[in-house]
C-alpha cells in the first residue's frame, strides 16, 4: 500500500513539468487504422490496473506485453493503482492544470467509470474506431451499460463476469440458496461467515438488495432515493440480525476480497465471494484454494457486469492505446484468457459475429471444474443498478452496520 | 550578525522544507472550505461540521492516542528492563543481533510478520490446532483486528523497542546513572530504592523528547494499522486516506479536514515538547 501511494506520488511528481501535448484527439481519430498503428510504434503505453491476482499480472505481463511488442512495436509499462487511486491521481492532475498525464490507459469498473465522466478525465468517443469492436454487441445491457450509464464509446470492455459465492464443499454440503436460507444457515453456523467491505463484498449487498427490491429489473433506471431508503433500510435490517453470527461477531470485515480469501484457506470461514464466476478454477490451479471448493449463484441472481478499459483523456500515446485496447478485445486474448488456466474471464465477444474458426475455438475452450456454467448461471444475472446505489451502500454500511 | 552560510541554510530549509507544507496546509485548509478542488462548491463550513460532528474523528483519535500511549508505555518497559537488565552487554554478540534485527524491518513488514503469526489462521493458531489445544482456528484469541488493537501495538512494539533499550543504554552511560546509584546506595539506598528512584526516574526523564516523538510517529502511522486494524474505527492515517479514496468525490474535503485536525494536534504536541527542551 505504501509503495503504491509512493508510485503515485512519484508519478505526479515526474510529471509536474509540461511535456510535450497528447496527440490532438480529433486529428488522430480521422487517421486510417493502419496510420494509427503505424503512429504507435516505438510508444510506451503506461497502464493503471489491480495487479492483486498472479494469473491476471502473468496474463497481461507474459502474453499481452510480448504479443504488443512483436507485433505492434508497443511497449508496455504496468503500475499498480486501481478505483479511487486512478479517480484521485486523475483529479490532481487536472487540478494542477496538467496537459500531459501519466498514465495512458486504465482497468475500471462502473463507478470509476461513473467519477472520471463526472470529473471529464476519460479520452473519447473511440470504441467506433477499433476495428475488433465490430465483435462486441454494445447493445447487451451488460455490456453497453456500466451500472446504467451507457458507455458510449468512453471506455472499451474487455472482459465479462459473474459475481459467485464459493463454497468448501467438503464443510458445507448444501449451500444456502437464497437470503432467507442464509440468514438460518449463518445463525447455525457462528463465526463461519463474512464478506469483505470492498468491491465484491458491495457487489453481494447489491444483489442482496435487488432481491429486496423485487428481483432482476427492480433496481434498473436511474437512482431513486425514495427506493433506496426504504430499501437500504430492510437491507441493514436484516443484516444487523444476523451480525452477531458473522466472523469476529461482526465487529470487523476483512478489508479486501484477497483478505477473504485468505480466511477460507486457513478454514476460518466457510465462505468466499469473488466477481469473477470463473475465478474458483484458477485459485485452485494456483493452489490458493482447497480442491474441495465450489462457485454458485444465489437462486435470486447475483450481478453480471463487465470490465472495460478507459484512456485517460491526457493521455500522452493515444495512439498505441488504441492499439493496445484493440488487441485486448481481438479473439486471441480474448480467447487466451478465457482459459481457465490462464484467468478464466469471460469474454465480451458476440462469439457469433466470430468466423467459424474461432467460434468452433470458443466452444471448445477448457472446461471449468469447480465454477458454474456460464450458460447455467446467466438466466440469474442480474444488471448493475446506477452508480449511486453502490456510493450511498458503500458509506451507509460502514454507518449502519459497521459502525453500529 | 548571522554567517552567509547560515543564512543560506535557513533559506533552504525554509525553501524545501517549510514552503512546501505552509503551502500544502493552506490548500488543505481552502479544500476543506470549498475554496479549492475540482468539484469545489464556495465557502462553506460544512464539511469541518460533519466531520466535527460525527463519532467517527473522536473514536478515530482515541483509538490512535491509545495505541500510541501503548506503543510508547510498553516499549519504554521492554527497553527499560532489557538496558537494565542487560547492561554492558546489550550491542554484542547474539543479543546484539538479535536487538537489531527488528530495526532493520520496515513497518509493513513488521505487520505482516504479527499477522502471519497471530491470525486464526497463523502460525500460533496451527501449532495449538495440531496439539489439540485449540478446537477451531475461529476460536483463537483474537489479537489481530480486535477491539484493543493488541495486534498494532504488538508491531510497533517489535519495531520500537531495540531502538527504546539502545537509547536506554546510551543514556546510562552519558547521564552517569551507574555513579548516581552508588552514590544512592552508599547515602543507605536499597538496591530496589535506587532502581526505581534514581536509575529509572533519570533515564525517562533524559528520555522524554525521544519518547514524546514516538508518540507522535505512532500516532500518524498507516501501514501497521492498515494491515492489523478494524474497519471501525480506524487510526487517524488510515481514516484520512480511506476519505481521500471515498467513491463520493464530494465528500473528498472530509479527507483534508481530518488531515488538518492531525496536523494542528501534532502541533500542538510538538510545541509542547519544545517549551519544555526550553525550561530544561
Amino acid at each position: 500500500m505504501r509503495s503504491r501511494r509512493l508510485l503515485i506520488v512519484a508519478l505526479l511528481l515526474t510529471g509536474c513539468g509540461r511535456g510535450r501535448a497528447p496527440e490532438a484527439k480529433g486529428d488522430l481519430l480521422a487517421q486510417p487504422w493502419p496510420e494509427i498503428e503505424r503512429q504507435a510504434r516505438g510508444q510506451t503505453v503506461t497502464l493503471a490496473m489491480w495487479m492483486g491476482d498472479p494469473f491476471i499480472n502473468k496474463y497481461i505481463n507474459e502474453y499481452v506485453a510480448p504479443n504488443l511488442k512483436q507485433r505492434y512495436r508497443v511497449n508496455l509499462n504496468v503500475v499498480s493503482a486501481q478505483g479511487g487511486q486512478i479517480v484521485s491521481m486523475l483529479m490532481t492532475e487536472i487540478e494542477a492544470h496538467k496537459t500531459q498525464s501519466n498514465v495512458d490507459l486504465m482497468w475500471i469498473n462502473g463507478e470509476t467509470f461513473y467519477q472520471l465522466r463526472q470529473i471529464d478525465a476519460l479520452f473519447g468517443p473511440f470504441t467506433e474506431k477499433l476495428p475488433n469492436a465490430k465483435s462486441i454487441d454494445f447493445k447487451n445491457p451488460f455490456i453497453g451499460y456500466d451500472f446504467q450509464q451507457e458507455v458510449k464509446g468512453y471506455e472499451c470492455p474487455w472482459g465479462n463476469v459473474q459475481l459467485a459465492i464459493i463454497y468448501n464443499s467438503a464443510r458445507v454440503p448444501e449451500p444456502p440458496r437464497n437470503r432467507q436460507q442464509l440468514a438460518a444457515w449463518v445463525k447455525a453456523h457462528p463465526g463461519r461467515f463474512t464478506f469483505d467491505n470492498t468491491f465484491t463484498g458491495m457487489t453481494f449487498l447489491k444483489s442482496l438488495l435487488i432481491d429486496l427490491a423485487g428481483g432482476p429489473g427492480a433496481l434498473d433506471g436511474p437512482f431513486d432515493e425514495e427506493k433506496y431508503k426504504r430499501l437500504s433500510a430492510q437491507l441493514w435490517d436484516y443484516l444487523n440480525g444476523i451480525k452477531p453470527y458473522f466472523w469476529k461477531h461482526g465487529e470487523t470485515f476483512p478489508a479486501s476480497v484477497a483478505q477473504l480469501h485468505q480466511l477460507f484457506a486457513a478454514g476460518e470461514v466457510d465462505f468466499t465471494m469473488s466477481n469473477n464466476d470463473g475465478d474458483v478454477d484458477n485459485k485452485v490451479l494456483q493452489g490458493l484454494l482447497p480442491e474441495t471448493s465450489r462457485a454458485y449463484v444465489l437462486d435470486t441472481g447475483t450481478i453480471q457486469n463487465s470490465h472495460y478499459m478507459g484512456i485517460a483523456k491526457r493521455a500522452p500515446h493515444l495512439a498505441a492505446d488504441l492499439v493496445m485496447v484493440n488487441f485486448m478485445i481481438s479473439p486471441e486474448a480474448q480467447y487466451e484468457k478465457l482459459k481457465p488456466a490462464v484467468w478464466g474471464d469471460g469474454t465480451v465477444l458476440d462469439v457469433s459475429r466470430l468466423s467459424e474458426d474461432w467460434q468452433a475455438k470458443f466452444a471448445d475452450v477448457p472446461q471449468r471444474r469447480f465454477s458454474p456454467k456460464r450458460v447455467d448461471i446467466q438466466p440469474k444475472a442480474l444488471r448493475e443498478p446506477a452508480s449511486e446505489y453502490m456510493i450511498r451502500l458503500s458509506d451507509d454500511f460502514r454507518k449502519y452496520v459497521l459502525e453500529k | 550578525m548571522r554567517s552567509r552560510s547560515g543564512t543560506l541554510g535557513l533559506a533552504a530549509f525554509l525553501a524545501v522544507a517549510v514552503l512546501p507544507i505552509g503551502a500544502s496546509l493552506l490548500y488543505a485548509l481552502l479544500y476543506s472550505v470549498g475554496l479549492a478542488g475540482l468539484l469545489a462548491e464556495g465557502f462553506n463550513g460544512r464539511h469541518w461540521l460533519a466531520v466535527l460532528g460525527s463519532g467517527e474523528i473522536w473514536s478515530s483519535l482515541a483509538l490512535s492516542v491509545w495505541v500510541a500511549a501503548g506503543v510508547v508505555a510498553a516499549g519504554t518497559a521492554l527497553g527499560l528492563a532489557l538496558a537494565l537488565g542487560f547492561r554492558g552487554t546489550l550491542d554484542r554478540g547474539a543479543l546484539g543481533m538479535a536487538l537489531y534485527l527488528p530495526l532493520a524491518l520496515p513497518g509493513a513488514v513488521a505487520a505482516f510478520f504479527v499477522f502471519q503469526m497471530l491470525t486464526g489462521g497463523g502460525f500460533v493458531a496451527r501449532v495449538l490446532l495440531r496439539l489439540g489445544l485449540l478446537s477451531d482456528p475461529s476460536r483463537f484469541l483474537p489479537l489481530v483486528q480486535d477491539r484493543w488493537a493488541v495486534g498494532i501495538i504488538l508491531a510497533h512494539t517489535l519495531l520500537a523497542t531495540p531502538f527504546l533499550a539502545l537509547l536506554f543504554a546510551r543514556l546510562y552511560e552519558s547521564e552517569r546513572v551507574e555513579e548516581l546509584a552508588a552514590l544512592s546506595r552508599a547515602l543507605g539506598a536499597s538496591r530496589r530504592q535506587s532502581l526505581w528512584r534514581v536509575e529509572v526516574p533519570i533515564l525517562l526523564h533524559a528520555a522524554g523528547t525521544n519518547l514524546a516523538l514516538l508518540f507522535i510517529v505512532v500516532l500518524g502511522s498507516y501501514e501497521i494499522p492498515l494491515l492489523l486494524g478494524r474497519q471501525a474505527p480506524q487510526m487517524l492515517s488510515v481514516l484520512t486516506m480511506r476519505k481521500f479514496a471515498l467513491f463520493d468525490l464530494r465528500q473528498k474535503p472530509d479527507a483534508f479536514v481530518v488531515a488538518l485536525l492531525y496536523t494542528g494536534l501534532v502541533m500542538a504536541l510538538i510545541a509542547g515538547i519544545f517549551r519544555r527542551e526550553k525550561a530544561a
